[in-house]
């Protein structure tokens, strides 16, 4: 689409400032099962989001149809919908910050490679997976690139552009010992391809095997280690409360809270839009340049997340967490909890005994992340004299987010970027409602 | 939309290089979303999906693409892409033209919310909120919402096949949130219908939905936390059908029994449940959130049994994986769009009615709990653990509803739960939700009458059930 089109033809409509934001994404995925290729997949995507302001309010429409011939269509949609709003707030559409920290995160060496050419590497886990332990009795192996290009552009001359790509690799295993099935998974991702298979299949096989004799754990109030796997969900619904539309509308508990103490002192949280990984984004939805920041400082709530329409609620600048395609609301990238110096075997030490938590399951269901209450299906190992034990048969973990952060017992400094974009290391707890 | 002699050269050359099967699957959809933020509207969005899914099968690959860019020298280039995958000759015959195809229709006229005016969605929604917001002062936020959605489906393939299905949907939603003392509550309810404006009007009673939402969310927010432990559960119809969504309906996708990974693979036949329950997976209700006229590879939807007085005795299975299993598709193969390679997936999903009264169920229960409504649940189909965590729930004690707690998580295993149900109850009810799974996020019913079942983990905030006795 003609972008100067668009953003003229909306000007002759009417529309006081207009925006667009035009996505173009190709992806293709391979995955294979029992020695052949089980599915392959080729897609090539644009899709526009477009917003303007008219008599006051702001109306927008999402299309995938790119063509000039919809320009007429998309401002009437947007002309249409902006009649209907109610909102009282003065709709923003943002004139560009004074500077941008531009960086492509687009690696062309990764957009070299094609399903077909990592084939073999596919097959080469596979075999190695089936041949590490007898138990294996299926794996499946996936891979899957994606390359997008962005562009951000109004009617005050803003024109933004992101070029960017990344890979996921994912292994599945499943292994049976007579009647009992276990599996796992492992995911690299990022956008230098470089996979260890021997570590990659190490890693998926030997965390499986460890999931068999299983025992039984009584119920009871435990201190744990919750793995960084499991924990940077917890971390993510956390710190969902530092968003300043959740406090303004009364549903964070973290409201009135900014410069107060709101979890433990062992905690900082940082926001680091910036950081040179696949997450980097140098604006936010509504062109706002980001910016790298505390959010929690030992334990003290530094700042909340603010896009430009609570910012200016609040009377503060927009920090560049502006999130969402037509309706925008707080969102953050990159949230990194600070590493302490404890490695996990010494976490494991710390705790004596107790749990040791690798995954937690039903998030959707089981967590209220407005609430902070949780109780959720949990998979790990029983903690005996600071070693870890037996794998435990299923059980759940309940507790209160908001409780639980305070609660720490000591934070590790086994770091790792999950695919959700939240770094964090095990973290140690006391207090683990635990139910089996 | 692309034209039909378009449509035969693309498929003609897909097959070329030795493809058993190809499909063109072409979406036209439109969405209007429209969010409240209590009683004013926040905003409201216009969203446009326009575009077309092509799959390739050969033995057990499936290959599959999709674009928006309908130019031909586009859909050629995809094509290109996607036939590369095979290198032999053709083994299917060209065709020549496609046929439209006939069906019975399943979903049946409608009053099409597109003919509704936005000012009366827009004040009907309100008096909703309005009706929550005016309930208690402790509830201090509530969220609503509408969405309309329009869809035509075209799909074509290498047998010469044409066929063409409209689907219209349209939800309400409300979300209150409560807040008292440093203590947050939610209460969510979402129902939703393919029948037009006539659901809204005269099947749902809309203030006393919201009536029920704002007086269960002040109900939970002074609720003490659930005890953990192991005991009988009494689960509610409707919503309550997520348990058997969870526990049992995956398993029973051919997604994952047509390759072995799921716990009720090759085990038709054998019992898999206490012999009062059966169960059924239903595409075919007229206008209901899950149905459809034919599925998304053009099969028409089927009332399918799978589990007949406790015996498993089908699938879900769609034509592909039907495949490895030696089974022809049963009309349950769905997807979200054309971004995703179809599969099998749930429709509408029930326990059918037992003999029980819900009365009787709850006086026949010693020390328990009633869990009436579910926030949602999730399952791995391999190992067969499930978990669903509920949003509305009282403990039983001597056969009486006692108090409400709050923040229960029921988990299990497949295996052993669909055993453990001892009493069903004569009430079914369905409830609307959104499925997640490898072939996108599908609107499905979830449906039970009130069931029991006598032994599940509990998990919970509030110390040991012992304290109850």
């Amino acid at each position: 689409m003609n972008i100067n089109k668009f953003l003229v033809k909306a000007k002759e409509a009417d529309i006081d400032v207009a925006e667009i934001k035009i996505s173009k994404t190709t992806s293709s995925s391979i995955s294979i099962f029992r020695g052949e290729i089980d599915s392959n997949e080729f897609s090539s995507t644009s899709s526009l989001t477009a917003r303007g302001i008219y008599k006051g309010k702001l109306g927008a429409v999402s299309s995938e149809n790119l063509n000039d011939s919809s320009i007429d269509s998309l401002i009437k949609d947007i002309k249409t919908n902006a009649t209907l709003i109610e909102k009282e707030e003065e709709p923003i559409i943002y004139q560009g910050s004074k500077d941008y920290k531009k960086k492509n995160t687009f690696n062309k060496q990764l957009s070299e490679l094609t399903t077909s050419s990592v084939l073999p590497l596919l097959y080469e886990i596979e075999r190695k997976t089936k041949e590490k332990d007898s138990r294996v009795s299926d794996v499946q192996v996936s891979f899957q690139i994606q390359e997008e290009e962005f562009v951000f552009a109004n009617s005050y001359g803003l024109n933004l552009k992101t070029h960017s790509n990344y890979f996921v690799l994912v292994g599945e295993v499943y292994m049976k010992e007579g009647e009992i099935t276990k599996d796992n998974y492992t995911i690299k991702f990022g956008n230098k391809f470089e996979i260890n298979v021997d570590e990659f299949v190490d890693e998926l096989v030997k965390e499986c095997s460890k999931k068999f004799n299983a025992i039984p754990i009584q119920n009871g109030t435990y201190k744990g280690v919750i793995d960084r796997d499991a924990v940077a969900d917890l971390v993510n619904a956390l710190i969902s409360n530092a968003s300043s539309e959740q406090t303004q509308k009364h549903s964070s508990i973290f409201e009135g809270k900014e410069g107060q103490k709101v979890v433990s002192s062992k905690i900082t949280i940082d926001e680091l839009p910036l950081k040179n990984n696949v997450f980097r984004t140098y604006f936010d939805s509504e062109g706002v340049a980001t910016q790298n920041k505390t959010i929690i400082k030992n334990g003290v709530l530094e700042t909340l997340f603010y896009n430009l329409e609570t910012a200016k609620k609040a009377g503060k600048e927009s920090t560049g967490n502006g999130q969402g395609a037509s309706s925008i609301g707080v969102g953050f990238t990159n949230i990194t909890v600070k590493k302490g110096r404890l490695t996990k075997e010494e976490l494991i030490n710390k705790v004596n005994n107790g749990v040791y938590i690798t995954s937690i399951t039903g998030l959707h269901a089981g967590l209220d992340p407005r609430s902070g209450d949780f109780s959720l299906q949990a998979e790990g190992f029983l903690i005996k004299n600071g070693k870890l034990d037996n794998f435990l048969t299923l059980f759940t973990v309940g507790g209160n987010l908001f409780r639980l952060f305070n609660d720490v017992v000591a934070v590790g400094n086994d770091s790792k970027l999950m695919l959700s974009s939240i770094e964090t290391p095990s973290i140690a707890f006391k207090n683990l409602k635990i139910s089996a | 939309m692309i034209s039909k002699k378009l449509a035969v050269e693309l498929i003609n050359y897909a097959s070329s290089t030795g493809a058993d099967f190809v499909e063109l699957f072409y979406e036209d959809t439109k969405g209007t979303s429209y969010s409240f933020e209590n009683a004013k509207l926040d905003s409201i969005s216009t969203n446009y999906v326009n575009g077309i899914g092509v799959r390739l099968l050969k033995d057990n690959q499936s290959i599959y693409g999709y674009t928006n860019d309908l130019s031909k020298k586009s859909l050629f280039k995809l094509i290109e892409n996607l036939r590369s995958s095979f290198s032999t000759s053709r083994c299917i015959e060209e065709i020549s033209d496609l046929k439209q195809q006939k069906y019975k229709r399943v979903n049946k006229s409608i009053v099409s919310l597109t003919t509704i005016e936005p000012s009366t969605i827009i004040e009907y929604v309100r008096k909703g909120i309005n009706e929550i917001l005016n309930y208690d002062k402790r509830i201090v936020r509530v969220i609503g919402g509408f969405l309309v959605k329009t869809s035509d489906i075209t799909i074509m393939n290498s047998e010469g096949k044409l066929f063409k299905k409209h689907n219209e949907y349209g939800r309400v939603f409300l979300n209150s949130i409560a807040s008292e003392n440093g203590k947050i509550e939610t209460r969510f309810d979402g129902p939703g219908s393919q029948n037009g404006w006539k659901f809204f009007t005269e099947e749902l009673d809309f203030i006393k939905l919201a009536r029920e939402n704002a007086r269960k969310c002040i109900l939970m927010l002074g609720a003490k936390e659930c005890p953990s432990g192991h005991f009988p559960v009494i689960i509610g119809n409707g919503w309550g059908g997520v348990i058997f969504h969870e526990a049992c309906g995956h398993q029973l996708e051919a997604t994952s029994v047509a390759k072995g990974l799921s716990v009720f693979s090759n085990m038709k036949g054998q019992y898999i449940a206490n012999p009062i329950v059966s169960a059924y997976d239903d595409g075919t209700m007229p206008n209901e959130w899950g149905s459809n006229d034919i599925d998304d590879e053009g099969n028409p939807t089927q009332n399918n049994c799978l589990i007949k007085d406790g015996v498993l005795v089908g699938y879900l299975v769609d034509n592909f994986n039907g495949r490895r299993m030696g089974e022809k598709g049963n009309g349950a193969c769905r997807r979200q769009s054309y971004k995703y390679n179809p599969t099998s997936r749930m429709s509408n999903t029930y326990i059918a009615n037992g003999k029980s009264t819900v009365e009787e169920i709850i006086k026949n229960t010693k020390l328990g709990l009633y869990a009436v409504s579910f926030n949602g649940g999730s399952v791995n189909p391999a190992v067969g653990d499930f978990n669903f965590g509920c949003s509305e729930a009282y403990i039983i004690k001597d056969g009486k509803i006692l108090e409400p707690v709050r923040g229960a998580t029921l988990v299990g295993n497949a295996k052993d739960i669909l055993k453990h149900i001892d009493m069903i109850a004569n009430d079914l009810g369905l409830g609307q939700g959104n499925c997640g799974s490898s072939s996108g996020s599908i609107p499905v019913n979830v449906g039970q009458p009130t069931i029991r079942v006598d032994d599940i983990t509990v998990g919970g905030r509030g110390g040991s059930i012992d304290e109850y006795k």
